[in-house]
């Protein structure tokens, strides 16, 4: 199938959050044409969960469904990364290539191993769908996608700052909403390197109260669902309209440069070695997955006086088990609440939402009652 | 009760990595004079301890393990061997609750004592000499030659462990006989009709708890079993390229290496997949080779295997499988015949035409 040629392919790619704003820009920069299937939701579940194993994990039945939503659209090419060693992951473009060729698609899918030298990697595997030789596309490609993903974050994190403490409910979300329309739609190298300051300007002119008793939760667990807003069925909304300040250590345009920038160029102290270094009590080798970045960050946001934990997995992750087994422990030393919460696809919203509306209330008192010990 | 005063003492959970390098393990350590004090074999009491220690979505092998760890500190053992093996070869990595079982041990289990927890990880170079070195050093022993010795005396047993468990002996009888370096005893055994092959990891199978018994059942059944000890690593290595499969899993060569073997020669009447609940190698693994099967028409049967397990109903699925193994090897054997006959009278006839012309 490698035979398409490289003007007729349609790209595609599995949905995870929002990355297909910066992914698209970056593709339709270097001269692709591309399919994004549509978001996450009951109708890709259900496609997903008919055509895969029971025992596989929930991410792999949704960008299953992805690929089989994109490939009915007409698209012809699929992209994916990999990173085998990590858990499951590894095996998920295998399991995917089989189930679609047995369903009958023709289709080219690209892979990304994520192994060794990943910029190459990622470079090859543009280039091998686009065939672009000018590096001036390249450069606007990748720099728009960047300040995109960057854009993205900031916005995501002033929407968590600012939910709980707007004055006017739905103002933040509507704001948020604009911005990512904004910044689907910006299509030069520099108004994106300005979209981070002008969405800061903008979020500023909401209307908030700033002295509002505010408790901070850290959102943790595993990548997919943590990014996925179906997925965790938009847990990051339900806590903050309850008047909590969410906070994630896991952000797509963090992990990508850590894992795309040379090592000579990246000088921060990256997500996953601080984990290792706060984990260090608990855990003495990395074992897959982020496993170690879940209690890496528990442990951190104790010592930086943070109120709660909510740790989120799919059902059957291997490496989320094993955090859960770590967190007792953890959250008894640490002394800071801690709730693991299971996603799958028949999660009930009703009893979801109970379990977090009491997680919060715990969280509320303690912070209450810190502050008055404080005083 | 042991005599655990002693500092050159080590448990061993007779769990996970136990059922594939148990014999290793006892002739490295005992080289190297440290008395290996084994875990009582699985009961249920063990599996309840491990089960109310860990969090219930855990699956059962490490529910398992656990349990054996308490069964050994009740033993008033105080160094408990947790190894952690991560890949055993270049990118070849194991599932992550068995690289992070010390990782679990540790923060689980609120008591005092010593996790020998040496790490196995060939991906980042550190080799199976490494692995020998690091759990050396928790007893100071740092003399080279004593512990090149020490392994060498490992990989003596263990060869013979292998050599032994090919004569089809039972795994029981090749480590009783591996360990007391005795010669065994082969029992004759008459051939019977149907043969099964089994593909399960280890510490599933040969664990007469958690297995429900499988192959004494299936040999009461009159079905010959072959298991992940009929096949050699090498062989179930090709096994899984021939089938155009790539290896994925560190214990992957037990389960879709055996299977491979299997489709490939032929010389099975069926399948059985023995995997405990939620396991997320072997939910892939099991996968692969039913799609397989089913291109080559071989039945296979996946059981699933958690705390609760009836024995009832798991043995009248057994029973179905085999009634329907016979029950086709019977069709076939007719259908055959029939065959035959046709044949036979092809040749009659061109027999005929030649002597017409």
């Amino acid at each position: 199938m490698n035979k398409i040629k490289s003007k007729d392919r349609i790209i595609a790619w599995p949905r995870m959050g929002r990355i297909d704003i910066p992914l698209k820009a970056l593709l339709v920069s270097l001269g692709a044409n591309v399919i994004i299937p549509p978001s996450n939701n009951n109708k890709a579940l259900e496609i997903g969960v008919k055509n895969s194993i029971e025992g596989i994990c929930l991410p792999y039945k949704l960008n299953l469904a992805n690929y089989i939503m994109a490939l009915d659209k007409g698209a012809n090419t699929l992209m994916m990364f990999q990173a085998p060693g990590s858990c499951r992951l590894g095996n998920y473009t295998k399991m995917a290539q089989k189930t679609l060729k047995k369903l009958g698609y023709d289709f080219d899918m690209v892979i990304f191993d994520m192994y060794q030298s990943k910029m190459k990697q990622t470079l090859q595997a543009f280039w091998h769908v686009t065939h672009c030789l000018n590096p001036f596309k390249y450069y606007k490609g990748f720099s728009l996608g960047f300040n995109k993903f960057f854009a993205i974050d900031k916005a995501e994190k002033l929407l968590f700052y600012t939910r709980p403490r707007e004055i006017n409910k739905g103002d933040a979300e509507n704001c948020y909403n604009k911005w990512l329309k904004i910044i689907d739609e910006t299509n030069s190298v520099l108004r994106a390197k300005h979209l981070v300051r002008n969405i800061e300007n903008d979020f500023a002119k909401i209307n908030i109260d700033k002295d509002k008793f505010v408790p901070i939760v850290y959102l943790i667990g595993e990548f997919f669902v943590l990014l996925d807003p179906f997925t965790n069925q938009n847990i990051e909304k339900t806590i903050g309209e309850m008047g909590i300040e969410v906070q994630r250590q896991i952000w797509f345009g963090d992990w990508l440069e850590h894992v795309l920038k040379p090592s000579f160029l990246y000088h921060k102290l990256s997500h996953r070695e601080r984990s290792v270094i706060y984990a260090k009590d608990y855990m003495k080798r990395p074992i897959g997955g982020e496993c170690i970045e879940t209690i890496g960050d528990t442990v951190y946001a104790a010592k930086h006086g943070i109120d709660g934990i909510i740790h989120i997995s799919p059902f059957s992750c291997m490496p989320e088990i094993v955090a859960q087994n770590i967190l007792p422990k953890v959250s008894r030393n640490e002394n800071i609440p801690v709730m693991s919460l299971v996603l799958d696809e028949q999660t009930g919203k009703a009893g979801y939402i109970t379990r977090i509306e009491a997680f919060i209330d715990l969280v509320k008192r303690r912070h209450r009652k810190n502050l008055a010990d404080k005083v | 009760m042991q005599n655990t005063d002693n500092e050159n003492t080590i448990g061993i959970p007779r769990a996970i990595s136990y059922y594939n390098n148990y014999p290793f393990y006892y002739g490295f350590f005992n080289a190297l004079g440290i008395k290996v004090i084994l875990s009582d074999k699985t009961t249920s009491k063990i599996i309840n301890d491990g089960t109310n220690t860990v969090v219930s979505e855990t699956c059962l092998p490490v529910k398992v393990f656990t349990g054996h760890v308490i069964n050994l500190l009740e033993k008033g053992c105080n160094k408990i061997f947790v190894p952690s093996i991560q890949s055993t070869a270049y990118k070849i990595n194991n599932c992550s609750k068995i690289r992070g079982l010390p990782e679990i041990i540790r923060n689980v289990i609120n008591a005092d004592f010593t996790i020998i927890e040496p790490t196995l990880n060939k991906t980042e170079n550190v080799e199976f000499k490494d692995f020998c070195y690091q759990i050396s050093s928790y007893y100071n022993i740092n003399d080279t030659k004593i512990i090149e010795n020490a392994i060498n005396q490992g990989w003596v047993l263990y060869n013979r462990f292998i050599k032994l468990a090919k004569s089809r002996i039972g795994y029981c009888e090749a480590l009783k006989c591996a360990i007391e370096n005795r010669e065994a005893v082969i029992k004759y055994k008459p051939e019977k009709q149907i043969s099964v092959a089994i593909m399960a990891h280890g510490y599933n199978l040969f664990d007469e708890r958690i297995s429900l018994n499988l192959i004494k059942k299936l040999e009461k059944m009159d079905v010959n079993v072959y298991t992940s000890l009929d096949v050699t690593r090498d062989r179930a290595y090709d096994a899984i390229k021939e089938l155009g499969e790539v290896q994925y899993w560190a214990n992957e060569l037990e389960l879709t290496g055996v299977a491979a073997n299997y489709l490939l020669d032929n010389s099975v009447d069926g399948i059985i997949a023995l995997s405990a609940f939620g396991c997320g190698p072997d939910s892939l693994m099991v996968e692969e080779i039913s799609n397989q099967c089913a291109g080559r028409n071989m039945p296979l049967i996946h059981l699933t295997l958690d705390e609760h397990t009836g024995e009832a109903g798991f043995v009248t699925r057994l029973e179905a499988f085999i009634d329907m193994l016979q029950r086709k090897k019977l069709k076939n054997a007719r259908l055959n015949k029939n065959i035959i006959k046709i044949n036979d009278i092809k040749i009659n006839q061109n027999e005929l035409i030649e002597s017409l012309v």
